[in-house]
């Protein structure tokens, strides 16, 4: 019997399974080295095996969202489908996703090493938008699925807003908003250091601290009111617990004076950083970046579809990505872009209840399902005939 | 208050005062840092064994099947590792009208700038007259003035 695998390759988690399964294994992307551990090196989950996570140092195979480095992707790869997800290449039709507007030497590289190295028998390639668009509009009222939707994929490197129509990507009206959760960390790295201790060596641990800490503020001059006031006043202070090598594995969020004698864990106290670092999504100008914010952008690509598409596509706006966990950002984009939409047009906006970060591998399913999937695939027989450049021209003609 | 104020004014004005574009270098300077990977050294750079770890077809746990021979690491190192810089500007030359990478960036911003005090990160009325940076009040000026200011400006 064939398996469908599907390889939701993200540049910071990799989800991965076949499309049968309940649910995919998450996988971080990325090679880590630990300054406590010179004798080897964590490849993706493996970092749970260490003791000490401070000074983490990462080795990423992308660079701004685009594999660069393909000898560190091919080692995470060969690590996965040897122990962490056994993947036989001889009986197992794989689909993978690329980021939006991928460049075509590196679709070339990724066919290549799937053919080449692994010696796959059909290789899929699609984006994890082009996913989610398939669970959402398939998961929704099967009498009248919807005809339209857009995609809000706040990602690792950046995010990308993505209309669809009747199932297909409408490229001019996609936008791109240069910030995503790496961004996010490292400035929160930044502003504490600045403020409070340094922590620039410390992205795993500050990674953690934003997404225990972090959300999306509902009225920001109010929850800057808020922060100005002094505790008990203020209900927006917080201390961060950080992560000592030994009894505590993972920081956590604490109400201030919480503290009991004795305990001599390391706190930092956390205020409007909560709220003005994920508010960067929606600002990017405040950061000195000049895009507009994924509210506006979701507007201005709307607006760039078909007239008669539009009250379709603010009527089914989703957001996924791991980088939109933070609570609140649900809530806010609605009202910012209610705020900003012409008023006949119902505009709703919807996140995955359970995970956005692996919402789109599941739609993996309905694409595998899709009569044209055979021809969306390249398989082996095309590979062999036509070669890398052969196959690409065609899969790019669809 | 106001007499305070402008006293100090007075004194920063008799400092250096960077120009725009140093000014537009170090806004950029920033941003660059903003997506750096680590801050730190590799830590175990200076060991050997580390050198031998992300290679591509002599790792033992390499799934692939037997037969088909590994095109080696090498091959696909010469053949495809171009920087991001690289592949920007080929693509801007092979698509030059796009939709692309270039095309898909988002436009500017309809709404007006906002301002934060560089120290203390709450909404800021006032500019450094040397360097540009926002603060809100004296004390986080004096805070940004003794540690950042023109502190790293050859
Ligand atoms: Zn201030
Ligand atoms: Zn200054």
């Amino acid at each position: 019997m064939e398996k469908i695998c599907c390889i939701d390759n993200g540049a910071c988690n990799i989800k991965i399974g076949n499309i049968t399964d309940e649910k995919p294994l998450v996988i971080p992307n990325c090679i880590m080295k630990a300054k406590s551990e010179k004798r080897r090196p964590f490849i993706g989950n493996q970092i749970d095996e260490c003791r000490d996570i401070s000074g983490i140092f990462y080795i990423l195979g992308f660079t701004k969202g685009y594999i660069t480095n393909w000898e560190v992707q091919k080692n995470i790869y060969d690590y996965i489908f040897s122990t962490e997800f056994p993947v036989n290449f001889s009986d197992t039709k794989l689909i993978i996703t690329e980021p939006l507007f991928n460049f075509p030497i590196i679709q070339e590289a990724m066919i290549e090493i799937f053919f080449e190295e692994y010696d796959c028998i059909s290789l899929t390639k699609t984006t994890a938008p082009d996913l989610c668009q398939y669970q959402y509009t398939n998961t929704q009222d099967p009498d009248e699925p919807p005809l339209c939707c857009v995609v809000i994929d706040v990602g690792y490197s950046f995010s990308h807003i993505v209309p669809f129509v009747k199932g297909k990507k409408v490229l001019s009206a996609i936008r791109r908003i240069d910030i995503g959760g790496k961004l996010l960390t490292n400035h929160l790295k930044e502003v504490i250091s600045y403020r409070f201790l340094n922590v620039m060596d410390e992205s795993f641990v500050i990674n953690q601290m934003k997404e225990d800490s972090c959300f999306v503020s509902q009225d920001f001059n109010a929850d800057m009111a808020m922060a100005k006031k002094k505790y008990p006043e203020n209900k927006t202070i917080r201390e961060y617990v950080l992560p000592d090598c030994t009894t505590i594995r993972r920081g956590y969020l604490q109400t201030p004076g919480t503290a009991k004698k004795g305990d001599d864990y390391q706190v930092i106290r956390l205020n409007n950083e909560r709220f003005t670092v994920p508010e960067l999504l929606f600002h990017p100008s405040d950061l000195g970046i000049n895009q507009m914010g994924i509210a506006e952008a979701t507007v201005d690509a709307i607006n760039a579809c078909p007239e008669e598409t539009r009250p379709h596509l603010y009527a089914n706006i989703i957001v996924m990505g791991g980088s939109s966990k933070f609570p609140g950002i649900r809530n806010r984009l609605q009202k910012d872009i209610r705020s900003m939409a012409p008023e006949i047009f119902t505009v709703s906006v919807s996140i995955p209840d359970d995970d956005p970060l692996t919402y789109a591998w599941y739609g993996s399913q309905f694409l595998a399902n899709d009569p044209e999937f055979d021809n969306l695939s390249i398989s082996r027989q095309d590979y062999e005939e036509n070669g890398v450049r052969g196959v690409l021209n065609e899969n790019d003609a669809q | 208050m106001a007499t305070r104020e402008s006293g100090r004014i007075r004194d920063v004005e008799k400092k250096r005062v960077l120009d725009d574009l140093t000014r537009r270098r170090r806004a950029r300077k920033a941003l660059e840092a903003l997506e750096q990977d680590n801050f730190h050294e590799d830590p175990h750079a200076d060991l050997v064994m580390s050198k031998k770890i992300p290679k591509f077809n002599n790792s033992l746990d390499n799934p692939r099947k037997k037969g088909r021979k590994s095109r080696g690491a090498d091959y696909y190192r010469i053949k495809y590792r171009k920087t991001f810089q690289q592949l920007l500007e080929e693509d801007r030359q092979l698509n030059a009208d796009g939709p692309n990478y270039s095309t898909a960036q988002a436009p500017e911003t309809n709404y007006p700038q906002r301002h934060f005090c560089a120290v203390c990160g709450f909404p800021s009325s006032y500019t450094c007259v040397s360097c540009g940076t926002r603060f809100c009040c004296l004390k986080c000026q004096a805070t940004h003035q003794d540690t950042r200011c023109l502190k790293f400006v050859s």
